[in-house]
């Protein structure tokens, strides 16, 4: 049988693409990232249908597709290719290949029925994405604040233990993930449904470049790609792949973040998702998750401990009111919760006047112990 | 001899005098008016025929009338009376050294009827303690009396001002004073629960600070701005007179002096020119005049058009607008109380509401930074529930919240503060605080909850909070109570922040 590729010396652009892997397999790579019917629904079919036997390497893989393509369907042609490779080095990516040296290890575990990807776009700082242990924190793109809050803290605290917070990117709590790791002053590995050079989430290019110095930005998409909804969904495999663990803050019924917790799920993979008030829309994914069997999240320490990684810090303090507060402060601050409250009921409930009771919710207000929504005031842990 | 008359015109609130010059000589017969552009021809033609109805016969010579000086702009018919009285002069009827000391001011219709002209309070105003004589229509004969040391002259017909001038008739004065009383502002205890909406509204009332009412639709905003003037506490005689006169000059005057502190609620489809003043030639006061001393309210805030609410920012902070006509520059008093009232989120709240914090953010977004640093306190008004309306009386009337309001402006006052604790410099204001309050408000502003200018405004907010206990200092519970009424008013950023 004669080779669909003639093998020759690959092209001079495929040895810096590679880094250590093999030129050769990585330019044949591009190619196929280049021909539109390449696509991870039917790469994934290639493998489940075509391939029997003991785990195939992603060489047989990319022979199985060019056969594919031998038999009627088309390669992408000499200038997509080189149109391709030119905005990969352009962008200093590295193609990561499930075998070759630089692919994620945990992502390998997944290779290849579990949907790990058969190549990646690796883009970082410094040559290399972080190791040790990691966990993914996603949820929805329209959090409430405490939301925000929760996946700040998570994400600051586990980039505290050292372990590397994967997230989607986009806006809210994915976002807050990233930015929490970053603002602990700990390692983030963002995953993006669309191709780099693309402006998404829109004007959203700070974040993501301080991502890129934090840790490290995947995709398979090739640059300039732009998202769209199944993009998403290829996104969300890879994020949990990439983790020991995801954790779900927030998200509606039918949310990407559900989505990433089913990939996380038929990886194999723990799956945690932090419990939010029944009547919150927002609570809906988490909640589902748990009554399916996820291990709620009831305390930041939990994840840590799930990890078997010891608390570097004390732990968190009980539910006593601190020292210092006024007086009023310390009868109203038990009554909030969750739901935001308004300061007529607290006056009501506590017999305390209006004056005191709004003079109490700023009052805590500074000492972080609440926070004011545009929907009342809620209980925040300091 | 010449025939003199001395009348007002009105530039913004300015009365500038006006002499009417009548001479009769040689040339066409005729009536003709110089020195002004605007009302020539008309009142030609008005007065002469006026003059033939009340039996004066003009000679065959030509009339030539000036208006001086020349360069004051000189709109409608108020010059009417006067042109007529001098040409009366210079015809003989009337002596002149009679006429020289009357100030004349009225329209007249064709019959010699006079009628009533905008602006007579400020008029009068100008002419008061001198020896001279107003003399007006009925109609303006009682807003005129307003102001005292001035002899009004009532006349109702040009033949009577001829009577009345040449000796025939005793001058009629304006009369009773007008027995109309201003209908009362509605009252606060029609208002059931609201505690926090109604703390704020006394605060407003005592330091004259600005107010953003935030409920969903048919929770009472309306209700509780249209309240705020039965707190207040009643115009002094010059207040209500400069109110009386911005009135008059918008053509709303009246017989009485109105103490009630002025409330205006224009609709958000309102022109630019409606609120802040216009209109050709020499603008005319806007709404935003007509609230001087008093409220402004503006409903459904966030319907309005963005330029009309940044253009509200400077006469909010300086109590003045000033606006530019081709004919002159005017500027009117604009020293108000602003209220404002919104929905909390883009479906309009309640209970039913399932906007995410990020649509109410971005919905709040459209406060602009700038106004909203230009209020002071945004209380949650909460949609009625089955208790508020069953329970039976017990809200407290507005009787009861103005005699606290004046108990707290009279601490200020006795201060030494001649102002509201809104207008008073924020340095001044924070020798009267206690170092601790002042930490407080700081620590806001490095935690990016305050801006600069939020810093002073919530520290005249704590400011009123304690002269409204009583508090000599500003102690730390008055500052966290006037931060916690900004809340509602902190950006999206801000509420991040923490």
């Amino acid at each position: 049988m004669t080779p669909v590729i003639p093998s020759g010396t690959p092209p001079a652009w495929a040895g810096e693409l590679a880094g250590e892997a093999d030129p050769e397999l990585v330019a044949r790579i591009v190619r196929l990232a280049a021909t539109t019917w390449a696509t991870p629904e039917r790469i994934r079919q290639v493998v489940d249908t075509r391939l029997d036997g003991p785990t195939p390497t992603a060489a047989a893989v990319v022979e199985t597709l060019e056969r594919l393509a031998a038999a009627g369907r088309s390669l992408a042609d000499e200038k997509a290719v080189a149109a391709a490779a030119r905005a990969l080095a352009a962008h200093r990516v590295r193609v990561r290949i499930p075998g070759e040296p630089g692919y994620p290890p945990r992502l390998l575990q997944a290779w290849p029925e579990l949907g790990a990807p058969l190549w990646l776009f690796e883009w970082t700082a410094d040559g290399a994405l972080p190791d040790g242990p990691a966990v993914a924190v996603v949820g929805t793109r329209h959090p409430t604040l405490d939301g925000v809050a929760t996946a700040r803290e998570l994400a600051a605290h586990l980039a505290r233990h050292g372990v590397t917070v994967v997230s989607g990117m986009a806006r809210g709590i994915d976002q807050a993930a990233h930015l929490g790791a970053i603002e602990a002053g700990g390692r983030t590995v963002g995953v993006l449904g669309a191709g780099f050079g693309v402006d998404y989430p829109r004007r959203d290019g700070a974040v993501r470049q301080s991502v890129w110095r934090a840790g490290g930005l995947l995709t398979e998409l090739l640059p300039g790609t732009p998202p769209r909804k199944r993009t998403f969904l290829w996104r969300n495999r890879i994020i949990a792949g990439l983790s020991d663990m995801t954790v779900v803050v927030e998200g509606r019924s039918g949310s990407g973040a559900l989505h990433t917790a089913r990939m996380a799920i038929s990886q194999g993979r723990d799956v945690m998702a932090v419990p939010g008030p029944v009547r919150s829309p927002t609570s809906r994914a988490p909640l589902d998750l748990i009554r399916d069997g996820a291990t709620p999240l009831t305390r930041i320490d939990d994840v840590t401990d799930a990890l078997g990684i010891a608390a570097l810090l004390a732990p968190s303090p009980d539910d006593t009111t601190p020292p210092g507060l006024s007086t009023t402060a310390g009868t109203v601050l038990p009554l909030l919760g969750a739901s935001p409250a308004q300061p007529a009921a607290l006056a009501a409930q506590t017999g305390a006047t209006i004056p005191a009771v709004m003079a109490a919710i700023a009052e805590l207000t500074a000492r972080g112990l609440a926070a004011g929504t545009p929907r009342g005031v809620v209980r925040v842990r300091p | 001899m010449v025939g003199h008359a001395a009348t007002v015109a009105m530039v913004g609130l300015q009365a500038v005098p006006v002499t009417v010059e009548a001479h009769a000589g040689a040339g066409l017969p005729g009536l003709q008016i110089i020195g002004s552009s605007q009302a020539a021809g008309q009142a030609a033609e008005r007065v002469r025929t006026a003059l033939s109805s009340s039996g004066v016969s003009l000679p065959g010579r030509k009339l030539l009338i000036s208006l001086a000086p020349a360069d004051v702009p000189k709109g409608g018919a108020r010059f009417d009376l006067a042109i007529a009285a001098a040409v009366l002069a210079e015809l003989g009827v009337i002596a002149h050294e009679v006429l020289a000391r009357c100030v004349v001011m009225g329209e007249l219709a064709l019959d010699g009827a006079v009628r009533p002209v905008s602006g007579v309070l400020p008029c009068a105003a100008s002419i008061a303690g001198t020896d001279r004589r107003l003399i007006v229509c009925d109609a303006n004969a009682a807003e005129a009396a307003l102001v005292e040391d001035l002899d009004v002259v009532a006349v109702d017909h040009l033949g009577e001002l001829i009577d009345v001038l040449t000796g025939e008739s005793p001058p009629r004065g304006a009369g009773q004073p007008c027995a109309t009383v201003p209908p009362a502002p509605p009252d606060l205890a029609d208002v059931r629960g609201q505690p926090e909406a109604r703390r704020a509204l006394e605060i407003a009332a005592a330091g004259g600070h600005h107010l953003l009412l935030l409920g969903p639709p048919g929770c009472g905003k309306s209700m509780l701005a249209k309240r705020l003037p039965s707190v207040l506490p009643p115009l002094s005689d010059a207040d209500a007179l400069e109110v009386a006169a911005i009135r008059s000059v918008a053509g709303s005057g009246s017989g009485y002096l109105d103490r009630t502190p002025p409330f205006q609620a224009p609709h958000h489809s309102a022109s630019v020119a409606a609120l802040f003043g216009g209109g050709s030639g020499v603008a005319r006061p806007g709404v935003i005049s007509l609230s001087h001393r008093g409220v402004l309210f503006l409903d459904e805030l966030f319907e309005w058009p963005r330029s009309v609410v940044e253009a509200l920012r400077q006469p909010l902070e300086d109590g003045v607008v000033r606006v530019a006509r081709a004919r002159a520059t005017v500027t009117y008093p604009a020293r108000v109380q602003l209220v404002c009232a919104a929905n909390p989120c883009p479906c309009g709240g309640g209970e039913r509401c399932s906007c995410t914090d990020e649509a109410i953010w971005s919905y709040r977004a459209r406060l602009s930074g700038p106004l909203a640093d230009r209020l002071d306190l945004a209380p949650a008004v909460q949609p009625l529930t089955a208790g508020d309306l069953l329970q039976a009386g017990g809200a407290e009337s507005s009787a009861v919240v103005a005699e606290r309001v004046a108990r707290s402006r009279d601490a200020a006052l006795a201060r030494g503060w001649d102002g509201l604790n809104a207008h008073i410099p924020a340095h001044a204001v924070r020798r009267t605080a206690r170092a601790q309050a002042l930490r407080i408000l700081a620590d806001a502003v490095e935690a990016g909850e305050l801006t600069g200018r939020g810093y002073d405004r919530a520290l005249r907010v704590a400011r009123t909070c304690a002269d409204l206990e009583g508090s000599e200092l500003v102690e730390t519970h008055h500052v966290y109570e006037a931060h916690a009424h900004r809340l509602g008013l902190r950006s999206p950023q801000a509420m991040l922040a923490r």
